[in-house]
Order: C-alpha cells, then structure tokens, then sequence
C-alpha cells in the first residue's frame, strides 16, 4: 500500500499531509506539519513526551499509527495559548518552577489540559496519577504536581469572576 | 521489519479478511508500535482495531460483554462494571488506558496483563471470529493457546460476581504504573474459591492447588498462608527487572493473603 493523504483536525484548523504506511501521529507531527512540541523520547509509550490529546482524551503520539486516527481532533502543546497568551496551565509551570530541562513539560501540561477538562478540582493523589505516566529525569516531581493544582485553582477562579 | 500496509477496516469482517491475510492485528498499539518503532515488528501489514465497531460494552441481566477494542479506561468508566475499577487503576497510566485494549490485554507476556488474570478468575468467555465463521472458546483457553491464524477475539463475556465475592491485588514497586510481581484476582462463591494469578507464569494462571485446599475452609491468615504454599506448585515463575522468580515465589503467600484479608499484615 503506497503512502496516503491524511486529514487531521490539528489544534482546530484541517490539516492533510502524506503519511508513508506506519508512520506515527508523533512523527506527522513533528515532521510533516512542523508541530516539534511533542518529543520523541523512549518511542515505546513509557515516557510520556509526546502526550498529545486524541479527541480530547491524552494519548502517547508515539503509539498511534496515523491511519488509524484519520479525521480526529488532534490536541497539541502548540494549540494551548491563545494567540500569545499562555493558559493557566502554562502560566502555573512557569511561576511555580515546574520546568528544568523542559523535555517532559508539553506532555506533562497536556495529561494536566485533560485532567483539567474533566475536573476543574483535582485532589493532588488525582495529579499525581493523571502524570504517572510521564516520566520528569530531571526528578521535578513535586513543582509539577504543585503547578498542576495552582493552574486548577486558577482556572476555577477564572471562571468565579468572568 | 518495514511496514508496507495499515489497515483500518470498519467491520469484524473486513477485519477477519484483513487479518487472515497475515495482518498483525493491533488493538491500541502499546504492544505492536514499540516494535514498529523499533524496526523489530515480524510482520510488513498491520490490522487496527480502532474502527472496527468492536469497542462496544453491555452490562444487563448480570452478564458483561465488553467488546475486544473496548479501551482500559472505557472499561473502568462504565458504571456497570465498578468492580473491576480499582484493578484496572493498577493497569499502566491513564494515558496508556486511553489505548490498550482489552483484547489486546489477553495477547501480552505476564507481568502485564492484569486484566487476563481478572478475566481467567472471572471465567470469561472468548467471542472469536475466522475464516471459519464465528466460535466461543473459553478465556482460560485462548490464554493457554492462543487463538487460530485469521481469527480474532471480538468480545469477552463474564457473569457479573456476586456484590462482595471480588478479591484483586497487585503487588508492584510503586503505586501506580508499574507491572505486577504478584496479581491476584478471585471470585468466591459459598465456599468454593476461583483464583488466578499474574506475574507468576509467563501467562496468567489458576491456582488450582490453593483452590483445591481452601474449598469449604474458612478464610483466616492460616489457611492463606497454606494456599499460598501450595500454589507455588502452580507456577512457572521468572526473572525480571521487576522482581527474581525466587522473590515472586517466596511472596506469593503474602500477597494471596492480603487478596482476602487486606488489613492482615
């Protein structure tokens, strides 16, 4: 089977762009759209760097044969802000320290977008789960988690006084 | 390898004739993608699941059907089948869960898998589809030898257990996403005990030897620790990053213990 066109919702705007056979969602990203937020780590789904949304729900990038997601909404770090602001997610890692070298951080915020997404008021045992699978070398654990639930509170009070 | 083909067919059927092809099949891609990515994969045509239709789950008049493409966290979501909630949470991350399968859970090396040791203590029902046409084979059997060239497994079958007779426990080296070195999964009925352990076997196994000596006996640290030794008649244990086979063995009683009396010691 020759290399095919696929469609992707991207960060809410269509993109088509030609896949060879097996090519990962990590890699389309990466290469043929230019979206290098998502990182190749360990590209057997155990790191959790290139953690992207798949129709809303967080995915490792890396495991996901792009045929197979053909037409879905597709969530990256780079569809966060809006225009040049920074969301309360980004914002929080930046004010609370949550980034050393930075590898693990855009799939560290997008497991938080969605567990943010689904509960404005997450426990910390909450965040600790929803980033266990993504894997921080530089050990920053605990800023992370602590940026995790200041972005919540954030967002919570956000949506108190709009 | 190098992958000449992905297939993504939207029926069982297409899918059988995908698959009998020679197409790997692939549920959520946790276990075929890394040896894609890595250049190690057997086959050059893979078989994904994903738009198959066979993500369906029914729970009604006691009796769960969950779709093989069904995802772990789809399972641990639906509100008929909270029971098997806190076992699926020792399964992986939530991200993982978002893409592993539950048939794809029947198809991987122990220590993974917790789901398939769940499914052999629950005596889950295996629905096949093949060339042949369609089949059912009993989940302990699809374990033990896998299923035939061309066929797939469509949907797992199970009686709900009864509230109260649903024993899990995983011991592992952390808390979350970490495999097993001890799994434990039992239904208990009046005295009669179904049990099935993970990361003991390179695939989930029966503890016959515990069941035959706890049958009619009351459940007290003792006769645990008892079951527990004779199980290890049961197993096939192995080395791992995880853990050694001598240390699997030596904790199995402990872990059978805390399956049924979590606050023992």
């Amino acid at each position: 089977m020759p290399s095919q066109i696929v469609s992707l919702d991207v960060n809410g705007e269509r993109r088509e762009f030609i896949a060879a056979p097996g090519a990962t969602l990590l890699a389309c990203l990466r290469e043929s759209l230019g979206l290098t937020a998502a990182k190749r780590g360990c590209a057997q789904g155990a790191c959790g760097t290139c953690t992207v949304l798949v129709d809303g729900r967080p995915e490792a990038a890396c495991l996901v044969a792009v045929e197979t997601v053909a037409g879905s909404a597709i969530r990256t770090l780079e569809g966060v802000a809006t225009g040049g602001d920074l969301d309360e997610v980004q914002s929080a890692f930046i004010d609370c320290f949550a980034t050393q070298c930075g590898f693990c951080t855009p799939g560290m915020i997008m497991v938080a977008e969605a567990l943010l997404d689904r509960d404005p008021d997450p426990s910390e045992a909450d965040v600790i789960e929803a980033i266990s699978g993504n894997v921080c070398r530089c050990t920053g654990y605990r800023p992370i988690v602590i940026a995790i639930l200041e972005a919540a509170r954030r967002r919570r009070e956000r949506a108190v006084t709009r | 390898m190098v992958i000449q083909a992905v297939h993504v067919p939207e029926s069982v059927d297409a899918v059988v004739t995908c698959s009998a092809r020679g197409g790997l099949l692939m549920g959520g891609g946790t276990v075929v993608m890394p040896l894609v990515n890595s250049g190690s994969a057997a086959v050059t045509e893979l078989v994904s699941l994903r738009r198959a239709g066979m993500d369906g789950i029914e729970v009604s008049d006691g009796v769960a059907t969950i779709g093989a493409a069904a995802t772990l966290a789809a399972v641990g979501e639906h509100p008929g089948l909270a029971f098997l909630r806190p076992a699926l949470r020792t399964i992986a991350s939530p991200t993982i869960r978002n893409q592993a399968t539950v048939g794809g859970n029947l198809f991987v090396p122990q220590p993974y898998g917790d789901l398939a040791v769940c499914l052999l203590a629950l005596e889950a029902t295996c629905e096949l589809a093949g060339p042949a046409g369609r089949r059912e084979a009993p989940v302990a059997d699809v374990l033990t030898t896998g299923i035939a060239p061309g066929e797939v497994v469509v949907a797992v079958r199970f009686a709900l257990p009864e509230p109260g007779t649903w024993h899990y426990h995983k011991a592992m080296r952390r808390r979350l996403n970490s495999a097993a070195i001890v799994t434990v999964a039992s239904v208990t009925s009046a005295g009669d005990y179904r049990i099935a352990l993970g990361g003991l076997a390179p695939r989930p196994v029966r503890a016959v030897s515990a069941e035959r000596l706890l049958r009619g006996r009351p459940l007290t640290p003792e006769s645990l620790t008892e079951a527990g030794e004779a199980a290890r008649a049961d197993i096939d244990p192995f080395d791992d990053a995880y853990a050694s086979a001598w240390y699997r063995a030596r904790v199995l009683p402990v872990h059978l213990r805390r399956a049924f009396l979590p606050e023992s010691p």
